[in-house]
């Protein structure tokens, strides 16, 4: 039984020394991964919806509403300008791609334009789906009015709502038009005035 | 062991991923690309250099019997700790590397030098083995994610190297050719090997008939 | 996403072994004969639906609350590996029949990153008790397969010529290149 209770001991002590060593690096570095979150948050807001000074999170209130009708919709974020004036909105949605979610951030004025979109986080094909987070596919929502649903061609498009697929990947193009249009519904039906 | 010796042992001969063939969870999915191939390399190496060395220092300390998890701690508070750093400094590298680095705890290569060398020898040598085993899983991870991704995406550490013209050949960085790629390189490694070691069978039998 | 699809989704679209690359150690190292592969198959099952049980209520329950998440690699680990000796143990005294058919694959299953990668990714992907549990058996079941079919074919591979420098490891993983391929059909249902 001592031999037991010596041996319990010593691994408590290297437990307890090792816990102590992370939480002095966790002290040291966690605010640093929040800055760095932040950031990084921060700057896909900016390039889907330029022209704005800063961006604050959406009316609680009204954002729980909105998410419990449409639970695919997991962030929003007014952009207002220098005297406070919301001049558009970005949207985080959460669709169902070809290997898995997709996460599609979308900006939209209040000019009802989309000014950006741009894919966060996917489990796509590589060369394939994986392209959608690439600039050349996501130049291709912007300006875009929202009054008309979106929809994915092969070829060029013809009209004003329509946008090009990527390359042998049909399935993640309409998925990250679904993304898209989702942010584009609720925009229209609750948040422009 | 002379300690140039011992780290050559890891680079090369020992090497953990064409000799030795531990490891291997990572190795298949984070070579996607050269340059995540190298960061996981590194991280390995810096929780292996870390490891070996606490691991050396408290080998007399720890009794046979709970060697085993006292081990695990240490492993997993250097794994943690690289995870750390890694989110605030290189938070794009993280998240394409994602769960593969808390999952390098469990990666044998680690276990095995806290076992077989470290846990066995001083603190100096066990840094130097445990800095050649990681260069070596490093190096070997490079091979492997450049030809995946020269092959798949025509591009070397993102930059073009294929003229434009080149139809990538997607497979390469899909999970399939991880596999497969790996398998020739292996069998290329032990064919190498195999030719070395009949030429020095035959120079003996030759030098041995002359004499 | 419905617990059908996780499940669909687990076994064959995103199988743990061909798509993710987990548990490759096991999976090269006991899956020379159909049986030893089975049996392995049924240990992993167990122990990972167990463990992913376990860590789901101590990351609500203890490291949420205490504000530890920096702790989980340690803490599942640990409990991982206790989990498997436990098991361990009480299987040698209450079923030694079952012991002696899986005892030899237990202390694998610590090293096996499958477990510790299922019990992370039911936290990341936010799934409640339901779908970390059907989470877990859908990634044992896939591993199951994959390590049985593999065997299947490792059994044929003993008798085919493979050239001197291929043989054992390297022609292993070019079939199961092979096999991944095959698993890429699936993608695309879910």
């Amino acid at each position: 039984m001592n031999e037991t209770l010596k041996l319990g001991l010593i691994l408590l002590l290297i437990t307890a020394i090792s816990a102590f060593v992370l939480a002095v690096s966790n002290n040291a570095t966690s605010a640093k991964i929040e800055e760095a979150d932040r950031i990084a948050n921060d700057e896909a807001r900016k390039e889907v919806l330029p022209d704005v000074e800063n961006f604050e999170p959406l009316d609680e209130v009204k954002f729980k509403e909105i998410n419990s009708s449409s639970e695919e919709v997991t962030e929003i974020y007014e952009g207002k300008d220098g005297s406070g004036e919301v001049k558009g909105y970005t949207l985080k949605t959460v669709v169902g791609g070809f290997g898995g979610d997709i996460e599609v951030i979308t900006g939209i004025s209040v000019e009802g334009q989309i000014t950006g979109m741009k894919v966060l986080s996917h489990s796509e094909t590589p060369g394939l789906g994986a392209n959608a987070d690439q600039p050349e596919f996501q130049e291709r929502f912007k300006g875009i009015p929202t009054d008309n649903e979106l929809v994915i061609v092969k070829e060029s498009p013809a009209n004003e709502n329509e946008v090009q697929a990527i390359t042998s990947a049909t399935i993640t193009s309409n998925a990250v038009a679904d993304g898209v249009n989702l942010a584009r519904e609720i925009y229209n039906s609750q948040l422009s005035k | 062991m002379k300690l140039s010796e011992t780290f050559r042992n890891g680079l090369i001969k020992e090497n953990p991923i064409f000799v030795q063939l531990v490891g291997m969870c990572s190795t298949l999915a984070v070579t996607t690309s050269a340059k995540n191939g190298l960061a996981m390399g590194l991280a390995v190496t810096g929780v292996l250099v870390g490891s070996n060395l606490v691991i050396s220092l408290i080998r007399n300390v720890i009794p046979d019997k709970i060697r085993i998890p006292s081990f695990i701690v240490v492993i997993a508070t250097f794994v943690t700790m690289i995870e750390m750093f890694m989110k605030a400094y290189a938070p794009a590298l993280y998240s394409a590397l994602g769960l593969f680095i808390p999952l390098i705890v469990v990666n044998c290569i680690i276990f095995a030098r806290a076992e077989s060398f470290a846990s066995k020898n001083k603190p100096i040598p066990a840094i130097v083995d445990g800095l050649g085993m990681g260069l070596g899983y490093t190096l070997a991870l490079i091979i492997l994610a450049s030809i995946r991704e020269l092959l798949g995406a025509g591009t070397l550490f993102d930059h073009q190297i294929m003229s434009a013209s080149y139809q990538p050949a997607l497979i390469a960085i899909m999970p399939p050719g991880a596999f497969i790629i790996l398998g020739i390189l292996i069998g290329i490694f032990n064919k190498v090997r195999m030719s070395n070691e009949e030429k020095k069978a035959a120079e003996e039998t030759k030098s041995a008939v002359e004499a | 996403m419905s617990l059908f699809t996780i499940l669909i989704s687990t076994i064959f679209v995103n199988n743990y072994v061909f798509a993710r690359f987990l548990g490759i150690c096991p999976f090269l190292g006991v899956s020379k004969k159909t049986d030893t592969a089975f049996g392995m198959g049924v240990a992993v099952t167990f122990v990972i639906t167990l463990s992913s049980i376990i860590t789901y209520f101590i990351q609500k329950g203890i490291l949420d609350t205490l504000n530890l998440g920096y702790l989980q690699t340690i803490v599942f680990i640990l409990v991982i590996a206790t989990l498997v000796q436990f098991v361990e143990m009480v299987m040698k005294k209450t079923s030694p029949t079952l012991y002696n058919a899986l005892g030899v694959y237990l202390p694998l299953i610590t090293t096996n990153c499958v477990v510790l990668g299922v019990a992370i990714l039911n936290i990341q992907e936010g799934y409640n008790l339901i779908q970390t549990i059907v989470n877990a058996i859908g990634a044992s079941i896939g591993f199951t397969l994959a390590l049985v079919l593999m065997a299947g074919v490792r059994e044929q591979l003993e008798l085919a010529d493979v050239p001197k420098a291929l043989e054992g490891f390297p022609i292993t993983l070019i079939a199961s290149g092979l096999m991944a391929i095959a698993f890429l059909g699936f993608n695309g249902l879910v």
